[in-house]
């Protein structure tokens, strides 16, 4: 668990000030702080030995009163706002043929940079009925994280040589596919394969949503970073090495700064992609568990409910349960739960609510796909595991 | 040279206002940038002339014609009433609406209508600042609220109070994330708040200001209050000795208006039923006209010292800007509202 979410659930206030302290803005810091403290009374400073029998009390009292939490019981953390977002101040210091340098120390090596079709995409108003933006977009909405799963050498000094030709014929196949926007290879280097300004065939049929707009195929709409990286069979976590982590932290946090994405945004491909043939998620599942989201900067978001569940009627099986290990994903009974009381504000059974749902993606799908707001299904990327 | 009408900069967005005793300020956001407006929180009545009024209008000095009288409002009203050696008439007295002026609402009227104007977009925010009751008395404040509320909505805006200490806090101590107390003195009160993580915790007013010194020191002088308030603002400074009559005088009111409100600060948080659990030292800000005199600062830090103040404070500084922070955390509220 991140550092904020330990804070977060230890004491509450604390976590408050903890993340209000990380909002530069004092007008969203503000809205942040009284948000965050609505109907919150802060901490009271008390005698020890009221403390200790008030403590006694709420214990006995909580066990005794309380009912066991359910998945309902989850449900106001998860339909809060999210907070201001903090972006840092990130500028190129320099650029040359051969790459760019940045004031955080990244360096995107840009020898390989293609472009691809320009991106342009609408997304759905998820607040008006998945309405479609009149406007059409350019600027990325988000990250979708992925791993190449590609035949990797041992990392050791003696297979330098080999390590380094992997990587060179990994660089040219991706390019080629235009498959990612960045690689980061087992060196921690950052090499540019898509230009920013078009869409890399990175995600294929994919659904995210951040609170007011769903983005369905994320081709167009996000960003895809992969790393150099492989799940080995009965391994539930690819292996990614710090020199890997610091340029993902670095690589994000500039891509955050320039385009002002929410960190809700910056998802892994497990938790985006879907397969609209059977309506089950978790078609391709790199990063299913195991993204190290706080090392890179980022809130876990495997919290965040999944719009794909919770907006438009998609399943999950058993295939993709293995997949994620014991742990299932907060965010899915997250967004099962707000499915349940949508179906129950509209009088629907939950079955009911689910086709609802799913008709919806049925009618959205084709079309965008008529108005040319997503193109058709494009995913180069490497399939590990399916459940078809 | 006359102060001109102040040309309203209301964009349509939204609007902090500080509807003090002495002055009512208000503050807009644009460019990014906060800018402020001033008037004076008083008016005065001249005997009616066409050629009076010609004048008035040719400067540009806000007026309006009342019957057999003209009537200058907001800060050029002062030097008026010098010229004629008469006393500015005050809408607003220790914080509220001055219940011995039937003008009042009228005339805050008119100065707010010079300052912000009308709204300019529907549902434009508009923030302003109430005092908090005083110190172990009633809430005797809904009336001055409600009517100042009625002004505001009749000019289309979507109307919020803040308490003032309050606003001192939103505008000053971003740096702690708005935990500390916010003090405003102003003309009529003190206002305390002690916020933590931008909630209130506890507030209250202290009913001496500005006014009670200048009163005191116009009844021990026998010098027009006005007079003895351009000299307060003009001349007085902490940590002098006096020849002058009027500056002996003021030195005393204004001592005895600091060791009133520390020892109300004091007895406000020891008596407190429930005070914040403070991980640090806080930070206490000083903000309002009251607080401007060379030495303010110092002489109300030396007085909590020696007062033994129960909440550890990490430094008592002045706000950057006095008279406009409290529109200011108006205008913060608005614009974070949630």
């Amino acid at each position: 668990m991140a550092l904020s979410g330990k804070l977060r659930n230890l004491q509450p206030e604390r976590y408050v000030d903890w993340r209000a302290k990380r909002i530069s803005d004092p007008i969203d810091k503000l809205q942040y702080l009284r948000r965050g403290m609505k109907d919150r009374n802060p901490p009271v400073r008390r005698p020890v030995w009221k403390r200790l029998s008030l403590g006694a009390f709420v214990i006995v009292a909580v066990s005794i009163l309380l009912p066991a939490p359910s998945h309902r019981q989850m449900l106001p953390e998860t339909t809060q706002k999210p907070s201001p977002e903090t972006y840092s101040n990130i500028w190129l210091v320099e650029e040359s043929d051969r790459e760019q340098v940045f004031s955080n120390g990244l360096r995107i090596d840009k020898r390989f940079s293609v472009p691809n079709r320009p991106r342009s995409y609408q997304a759905l108003d998820r607040k008006h009925g998945m309405t479609p933006s009149p406007d059409w977009r350019s600027q990325p909405a988000g990250i979708v994280f992925h791993t190449t799963e590609s035949a990797l050498a041992p990392f050791e000094a003696e297979k330098n040589g080999a390590l380094k030709r992997i990587s060179q014929i990994l660089i040219a196949s991706l390019r080629d596919n235009r498959s990612y926007h960045f690689l980061i290879d087992r060196f921690g280097r950052v090499f540019r394969l898509v230009e920013e300004t078009s869409a890399a065939n990175h995600a294929g049929n994919s659904i995210w949503a951040d609170q007011n707009w769903a983005y369905l195929n994320l081709n167009s709409s996000f960003l895809g970073i992969s790393f150099e990286a492989q799940t080995n069979p009965g391994e539930p976590v690819p292996t990614i090495n710090t020199a890997q982590i610091h340029a993902g932290r670095i690589l994000t946090e500039m891509l955050r700064s320039k385009y002002r994405i929410p960190g809700e945004n910056c998802v892994t491909h497990a938790q985006v992609s879907v397969n609209p043939s059977n309506m089950r998620i978790g078609y391709h599942t790199d990063w299913a568990r195991g993204f190290p989201f706080a090392a890179l900067g980022l809130d876990n978001n495997y919290g965040l409910p999944l719009p794909s569940l919770s907006d438009f009627g998609f399943q999950y099986d058993d295939i993709f349960r293995q997949a994620i290990g014991p742990d299932l994903w907060k965010g899915i009974p997250r967004a099962e739960s707000q499915r349940e009381l949508e179906a129950a504000s509209h009088h629907r059974t939950i079955a009911g609510q689910r086709r609802f749902l799913q008709e919806r993606y049925r009618k959205l799908y084709p079309a965008f796909k008529l108005t040319g707001a997503i193109e058709e299904t494009t995913d180069a990327t490497t399939t590990t595991t399916n459940n078809q | 040279m006359p102060q001109q009408q102040p040309q309203i900069t209301n964009n349509g967005s939204p609007v902090g206002l500080d509807v003090g005793t002495s002055r009512i300020v208000t503050a807009h956001r644009v460019d990014n940038e906060f800018q402020y407006q001033t008037q004076l929180n008083a008016f005065v009545n001249l005997p009616y002339s066409k050629m009076t009024e010609n004048v008035l209008s040719k400067e540009r000095v806000l007026h309006s014609v009342q019957g057999s009288n003209i009537v200058v409002h907001g800060t050029e009203s002062e030097r008026f009433a010098d010229l004629l050696r008469v006393e500015t008439r005050r809408p607003m007295s220790r914080g509220v609406l001055n219940p011995d002026e039937p003008q009042s609402l009228n005339q805050i009227q008119k100065i707010i209508e010079s300052l912000a104007g009308p709204a300019r977009a529907k549902g434009q925010k508009l923030y302003f600042t109430v005092p908090a009751a005083a110190a172990g008395a009633d809430d005797s404040l809904t009336y001055h609220e409600a009517s100042l509320r009625q002004i505001l909505t009749d000019f289309g805006y979507d109307v919020h109070s803040i308490n003032e200490g309050l606003a001192v806090v939103y505008a000053e101590l971003e740096s702690t994330n708005f935990t500390g107390i916010g003090v405003s003195c102003g003309g009529g009160l003190c206002n305390v708040c002690l916020s933590y993580l931008s909630v209130p915790v506890l507030s209250f007013s202290m009913n001496k200001g500005g006014d009670f010194i200048d009163s005191s020191a116009a009844g021990a002088t026998g010098d027009l209050i006005n007079r003895i308030r351009i000299t307060k603002e003009d001349t007085f400074h902490f940590n002098g000795h006096f020849a002058d009559k009027t500056l002996q005088a003021l030195s005393v009111y204004y001592e005895d208006m600091i060791q009133a409100l520390v020892g109300s600060m004091k007895e406000a948080f020891l008596s407190a039923k429930s005070l914040p659990k403070l991980a640090r030292p806080i930070p206490l800000v000083l903000s309002g006209g009251t607080t401007m005199p060379k030495g303010f600062r110092g002489r109300f830090e030396k007085a909590l010292l020696a007062s033994d103040f129960p909440i550890a404070l990490s430094e008592v500084r002045l706000a950057k800007n006095p008279l406009e922070s409290t529109a200011k955390g108006a205008l913060v509220a608005a614009l974070s509202e949630i």
